[in-house]
C-alpha cells in the first residue's frame, strides 16, 4: 500500500511555495508519489528541487527585477518633475559626500604615485619628529637592504625643509625635501628631464644638485630643457639643476608639495656635523623603505626593530631616546601634523555632508509617500488580487533603485565640479609651502558613491516601502483619506530636516562669528600700520660681521625713509611661524623648550609690546657684552614664582652636556600671541640679534600712512640699499594674522556651504509638504471660501501650518545643536558654542527661508476659485 | 530574432505540452520528458520553466476543479499559445538551417 506523502516536506513545500502554486505542485507530488509507490528520499528531493530553483539568483531576482525597473523608469518618465526634483537633491547630496570623500581618501589612502606604492613604508619612531640619525640610517641600510634575501630593497633617508630659492633673482620661500641618493632608484621614479641623484652627487665636497619638481620647471623656466646645468640658489649655496621629476610627483609629503630635492649631504649643515667622525646624533633623517619582494610588513618591521636596537647598542650615545620604531605603510599624508588636522577636517566635513544627504534622502522619502497616497487605490487592487506586500513593496525599492542611480551618477558629475573647486578653496598654508590636492575621481570615489546611493535608496524607500505594502485595508480603496497617520510622518520628515538644516546653519554662523571673533582677539602687540619684508643677509656676500653692519646701516636708511614712523628686525613674524629655544633655571636641571625669537633693538617699541619690568635690548648689548635675555610675563611666573625676574641667569641650549650660553634677564614683556591668535600663554624668550646672528630675518616698518602702500617704496629702498639682496614675500602683518585663521575661515566657508545647501533641500521639503496640504484641502478652502472665508484666511491658514512646523523643527534644532556644538569649540577661538547671536541668526534666517517655502503654496490656496475647487473629483 | 530563440529544455518542454494536447499538466509533462527525452526532471525546474514560458506569453495555464485524486488538489493545465509555436519554428527554421549541408562523417 502506498504511504502517505511526508508530512514534513510537504509543509515546507506549502511554506515556500503559498497558495494556489504549492497546491499544484504539491497535487502533482502526491499524484505521482503515489503512482510509483512512495520514495521518501525521491519526494523530498524534488521538495528542495523547488527551494534551490527558487534561491537561484536568477530566480530572485532577474524576470520580476527587470519588469519592476521597467515600471519604475514608466513611472518616473510619466512624472519628470517629480523625478528630476528627487534626483537632483539626490545627487547634491551624493555629490557632496563623494567631493569630501575624495579629500579623505587622498588624505588618508592615497598611494605615492610610483610603482607598486603597496611595498613601500614609512618608518618613524613613536613621540619624535625623525627616526634616527643619518650615520644610523647608512648603517640600517647596509645591514638590512639590498639584495640577498635582506628584508628591504632599499631604505631611503629623508626631511622636508622649508628654504628658499633663488633663481635668476627671484625669491621664493619654498618647500623642498633633502634625501639620500638611493631615492629615485627605491621609490622607482624616473626624471622627466635630465636625470636624479647618483652616489657621487652624496660625496662631501661634491659640487650641489637638484632635482626640480614638474611645477618649479614649469613656473621659473618655462619647461625649458634650457633648465639642465642652471645654477639655482637654495639658501647660502649654488646648486646646479640636474633634472626635473615626472609630473604628479610632488614629494613623500602629500598634500604638501615638493618644489624641488637636494641630496641630504649637500645641505651645508649637514656636512659640518659630518665631519666630525664621532658624530652620531645629528643630523636627523626621516625613513622610507621599499620591502623585498617576498616580505610581509611584519617581518620587516620585526628586521628593523632588531637592527636598530643592535646598532643603538652598538653605538652608544649621549641621549636616551626611547620611542620605538613604527612602521606603516606609505599612504596619504605622511606628516603626523598634517593627518591630524586632516582628521578633524574630515570628520567635521564627512558629518555636516552626512546630514546633507539624510535632509536629501528625506525628501526623496517624502515625494515617494506622496505618490504612495496617489497610487493607493491601485495598490489596494493588486493586493486584492493576489499581490503580495513583498512584490507591492518591490515597486517603491525598484523606483528608489532607478532614482539613487540617476542620483549617482549626476552625484559624480556634481563631484567632479565640487572637486574643482574645493581643491581651489583649499588656501596655501602660511610658511609651509603650497598644498596640492590633486582630488580625481578614481574607483574608490565611484564605489562610495555607490554605495551612498545604496544607502540612501534603502533609507527613503523602507518607509514609504511599508506604506505601499499597507495598502491592503478596505479605506485604501477610495482616493481619500490619505489618513492622518501618514501626514503626521511627513510632518515629522519636515521636522526633522528643519532641525538638522538648522543645526548646520548655527554650526556655520558659529565659525563666521568665530573669525569675526578672533579678529577682535587682542594679539598683545600693534598689527596695524605695519608690515614685514622677509630677506636673506648670508655668506658669501656677508659675514656674520658685515651682515650686522649692513643690517644697521639698512635700519637707519629705513628709518630716514619718509612714511616711516619706525623700523625693527626680528628673526621670526608674528603668527606666522616661531622658533624654539631650550632655556633652564639652573644648571642641573633639565632644559625645556620655550617659544624664542632673536630680535634687534627697538623690537618692543615698533611692535608696541610694553616692556613690565627692566630694559629693552640695546645697541651695548654686543657680542663681547655679558649676554642677556627678555622674557615674557608667563614665562617669569613659571621659572621664578614669586621673585623678581631681573638679574636671574638663564642657560640656553639643548644640549646638556656642551656648554651652554648663560643669559641674564635684563626685562620681562608683556604676554603676546605669537604663533596663532587662540593659543594659551606661553613661555617666551627673545634674545638680541647682535649675540645671536641670524641672517634670515624679518624687517618689520610702522608706516605712517597705509602699510599695504609701502611695499613698493620698501621694496625700492632694499634694492637701494643692496641690488643683491634676496628678498622674498613682503605682507602687512594684519595679512599675516589673517592667513593664520585659514582654518577656520576655510571651514567656516564650506560650513556654510553646505549648510545653506541643506537649508536649500530642507526648504524644498518644507515647500513639498505644504503643497501637498494645499491639493489635499483644495476642496475643503473652496467651500471654507465660498462660505466666505477672506483670502487673509486662507493664506494665514496654510502659512501657518508651515510656520508650525518650522517652529517645531527649530525648537529641536536648538536643543540637538545645544547637544553638538560643544565639539565645534577647538575651532571657536573662545567664542562660545551657545553663542546666542549665531542661534538667533541661524533661526531668523530658516523663518525667512520657511516663510518663502510656504508663501509660495499657500499663494496658490488663496488664489483657490471655490466654484471649481466645489466640482472637484 | 534572438529573444524568441528558444533554450533546448524550453524546446522540449514546449514540444511535450503539444504531444500531450489535452492532458498537459505537470506529472505527464514530466513522464512525456523523461520517456522520450531520457532526461530526469525536477518538480521545481519544471516549473520554473513553465513559469518563464507563461511570462513570455508561449503557453497559458488554468486550473481544473479539484478531483477526488491527489489529496482533493486541482491541477494546473498547460496549453501552447501561438507565440510559443512561432517560437518553436523559428527555433526549428534555425537549427534546419544550420544542419543544411552538414554531414557528420
Amino acid at each position: 500500500m502506498p504511504k502517505d506523502t511526508p508530512k514534513m516536506a510537504e509543509r515546507f513545500l506549502r511554506l515556500l511555495a503559498p497558495g494556489r502554486e504549492g497546491e499544484i505542485i504539491a497535487g502533482d507530488l502526491r499524484e505521482e508519489f503515489e503512482a510509483r509507490g512512495g520514495g521518501l528520499l525521491w519526494y523530498w528531493w524534488q521538495v528542495l528541487s523547488c527551494v534551490l530553483v527558487r534561491l537561484s539568483p536568477y530566480r530572485l531576482t532577474a524576470p520580476d527585477l527587470r519588469q519592476d525597473l521597467h515600471y519604475a523608469v514608466r513611472v518616473l518618465r510619466r512624472n519628470p518633475g517629480y523625478a528630476f526634483t528627487a534626483m537632483v537633491c539626490l545627487a547634491l547630496g551624493i555629490g557632496v559626500n563623494s567631493t569630501v570623500f575624495t579629500m579623505v581618501n587622498e588624505l588618508f589612502w592615497q598611494p605615492l604615485p610610483v610603482p607598486q606604492p603597496d611595498r613601500l613604508v614609512m618608518i618613524d619612531r613613536t613621540g619624535e619628529e625623525s627616526t634616527c640619525s643619518y650615520r644610523d640610517y647608512l648603517e640600517l641600510q647596509r645591514r638590512l637592504a639590498g639584495p640577498g634575501g635582506k628584508p628591504f630593497a632599499g631604505l631611503v633617508a629623508w626631511d622636508g625643509v622649508g628654504t628658499s630659492l633663488d633663481i635668476d633673482g627671484d625669491s621664493q620661500i619654498v618647500m623642498a625635501e633633502a634625501v639620500s641618493s638611493n631615492f629615485a632608484a627605491v621609490l622607482q621614479i624616473p626624471a622627466q628631464v635630465g636625470r636624479w641623484f647618483t652616489p657621487e652627487d652624496e660625496q662631501l665636497g661634491s659640487d650641489p644638485v637638484t632635482v626640480l619638481s614638474d611645477g618649479a620647471w614649469t613656473r621659473n623656466f618655462g619647461r625649458s630643457i634650457s633648465a639642465i646645468g642652471k645654477r639655482v640658489r637654495i639658501e647660502t649655496q649654488w646648486y646646479r639643476v640636474v633634472g626635473v621629476a615626472p609630473p604628479g610627483f610632488v614629494g613623500l609629503s602629500p598634500p604638501h608639495a615638493m618644489q624641488l630635492w637636494i641630496p641630504f649631504t649637500a645641505q651645508s649643515y649637514v656636512r659640518q656635523l659630518l665631519a666630525n667622525p664621532g658624530e652620531r646624533e645629528r643630523p636627523r633623517v626621516k625613513l622610507i623603505g621599499r620591502m623585498a619582494s617576498a616580505i610581509e610588513m611584519g617581518a620587516a618591521e620585526a628586521a628593523i626593530k632588531s637592527v636598530d636596537t643592535e646598532v643603538r647598542r652598538e653605538f652608544p650615545r649621549i641621549t636616551t631616546s626611547t620611542g620605538a620604531l613604527i612602521v606603516s605603510s606609505a599612504e596619504g599624508a605622511s606628516m603626523p601634523a598634517a593627518r591630524a588636522v586632516a582628521t578633524m577636517i574630515a570628520a567635521l566635513l564627512l558629518s555636516v555632508t552626512g546630514v546633507v544627504l539624510l535632509i536629501a534622502c528625506v525628501n526623496v522619502a517624502n515625494l515617494l509617500l506622496s505618490r504612495v497616497a496617489v497610487r493607493r487605490p491601485e495598490m489596494a487592487v493588486r493586493r486584492a488580487l493576489g499581490a503580495s506586500r513583498w512584490r507591492l513593496a518591490r515597486h517603491t525599492l525598484a523606483e528608489g533603485a532607478v532614482l539613487a542611480a540617476g542620483g549617482a551618477l549626476l552625484g559624480l558629475l556634481v563631484t567632479y565640479g565640487a572637486n574643482i573647486l574645493l581643491a581651489r578653496s583649499v588656501p596655501s598654508l602660511p610658511h609651509a609651502g603650497k598644498v596640492s590636492m590633486v582630488l580625481s575621481l578614481n574607483w574608490r570615489v565611484a564605489a562610495f558613491a555607490a554605495a551612498a546611493a545604496l544607502a540612501s535608496a534603502l533609507l527613503f524607500t523602507l518607509s514609504p516601502a511599508i506604506e505601499y505594502s499597507r495598502a491592503s485595508s478596505a479605506s485604501s480603496w477610495k482616493g481619500e483619506g490619505a489618513g492622518m497617520r501618514r501626514m503626521r510622518q511627513r510632518d515629522v520628515y519636515v521636522v526633522v530636516q528643519v532641525a538638522l538644516s538648522l543645526t548646520l546653519m548655527i554650526a556655520a554662523a558659529l565659525l563666521v562669528r568665530a573669525v569675526q571673533h578672533a579678529r577682535d582677539i587682542e594679539p598683545g602687540f600693534a598689527m596695524n600700520h605695519r608690515l614685514a619684508a622677509r630677506i636673506y643677509v648670508s655668506e658669501p656676500e656677508y659675514t656674520p660681521e658685515t651682515g650686522k653692519l649692513f643690517l644697521a646701516h639698512l635700519l637707519d636708511t629705513v628709518r630716514a625713509t619718509p612714511g616711516v614712523r619706525s623700523a625693527t628686525i626680528s628673526y621670526t613674524t608674528p603668527l606666522s611661524f616661531s622658533d624654539s629655544v631650550c632655556a633652564a633655571v639652573d644648571p642641573v636641571a633639565r632644559p625645556r623648550r620655550a617659544s624664542s625669537d632673536t630680535v634687534a633693538p627697538g623690537y618692543f617699541d615698533t611692535l608696541a609690546i610694553p616692556i613690565l619690568r627692566g630694559r629693552q635690548f640695546a645697541a651695548t648689548d654686543q657680542p663681547g657684552s655679558p649676554p642677556v635675555a627678555i622674557v615674557n610675563e608667563t614665562f617669569a611666573k613659571h621659572s621664578w614664582p614669586n621673585q623678581d625676574p631681573l638679574g636671574k641667569s638663564l642657560w640656553l641650549g639643548c644640549d646638556e652636556k656642551a656648554p651652554r650660553t648663560v643669559a641674564q634677564v635684563a626685562g620681562v614683556a608683556k604676554d603676546a600671541k605669537y604663533e596663532e591668535l587662540d593659543e594659551t600663554p606661553r613661555r617666551f624668550v627673545y634674545r638680541p640679534l647682535a649675540q645671536n646672528w641670524v641672517g634670515f630675518v624679518a624687517l618689520i616698518v610702522e608706516t605712517s600712512g597705509s602699510p599695504a602702500d609701502f611695499v613698493a617704496p620698501l621694496r625700492e629702498v632694499l634694492r637701494g640699499a643692496d641690488s643683491r639682496l634676496r628678498v622674498y614675500e613682503i605682507q602687512t602683518l594684519e595679512q599675516y594674522a589673517s592667513e593664520s585663521l585659514w582654518k577656520v575661515r576655510w571651514q567656516a566657508s564650506l560650513l556654510a556651504t553646505f549648510g545653506g545647501l541643506a537649508m536649500l533641500l530642507a526648504a524644498v521639503g518644507l515647500y513639498g509638504v505644504v503643497a501637498y496640504t494645499v491639493a489635499q484641502r483644495t476642496r475643503e478652502i473652496g467651500v471654507r471660501m465660498a462660505m466666505g472665508a477672506k483670502q487673509a484666511d486662507v493664506l494665514w491658514m496654510v502659512l501657518a501650518r508651515g510656520l508650525r512646523l518650522t517652529a517645531i523643527g527649530i525648537a529641536v534644532g536648538w536643543a540637538l545643536s545645544a547637544a553638538v556644538m560643544r565639539m565645534l569649540s577647538v575651532l571657536l577661538y573662545g567664542l562660545s558654542p551657545l553663542d546666542p547671536v549665531a542661534f538667533t541668526l541661524a533661526s531668523l534666517v530658516w523663518i525667512a527661508t520657511a516663510m518663502l517655502a510656504s508663501y509660495l503654496p499657500a499663494r496658490r490656496a488663496m488664489r483657490v476659485d471655490p466654484m471649481v475647487a466645489l466640482r472637484w473629483e | 530574432m534572438s529573444d524568441q530563440h528558444l533554450g533546448e529544455f524550453e524546446q522540449i518542454v514546449l514540444l511535450a505540452i503539444l504531444r500531450l494536447a489535452e492532458s498537459a499538466y505537470g506529472v505527464p509533462i514530466r513522464h512525456e520528458i523523461e520517456k522520450r527525452a531520457d532526461r530526469k526532471v525536477t518538480v521545481g525546474a519544471l516549473y520554473s520553466t513553465l513559469d518563464r514560458l507563461e511570462a513570455k506569453g508561449y503557453v497559458s495555464s488554468w486550473f481544473a476543479d479539484p478531483t477526488g485524486e491527489r489529496g482533493g488538489r486541482s491541477r494546473r493545465y498547460f496549453r501552447v499559445e501561438p507565440l510559443g509555436i512561432e517560437a518553436l519554428a523559428l527555433t526549428k527554421e534555425m537549427f534546419d538551417r544550420m544542419w543544411k549541408g552538414v554531414r557528420l562523417a
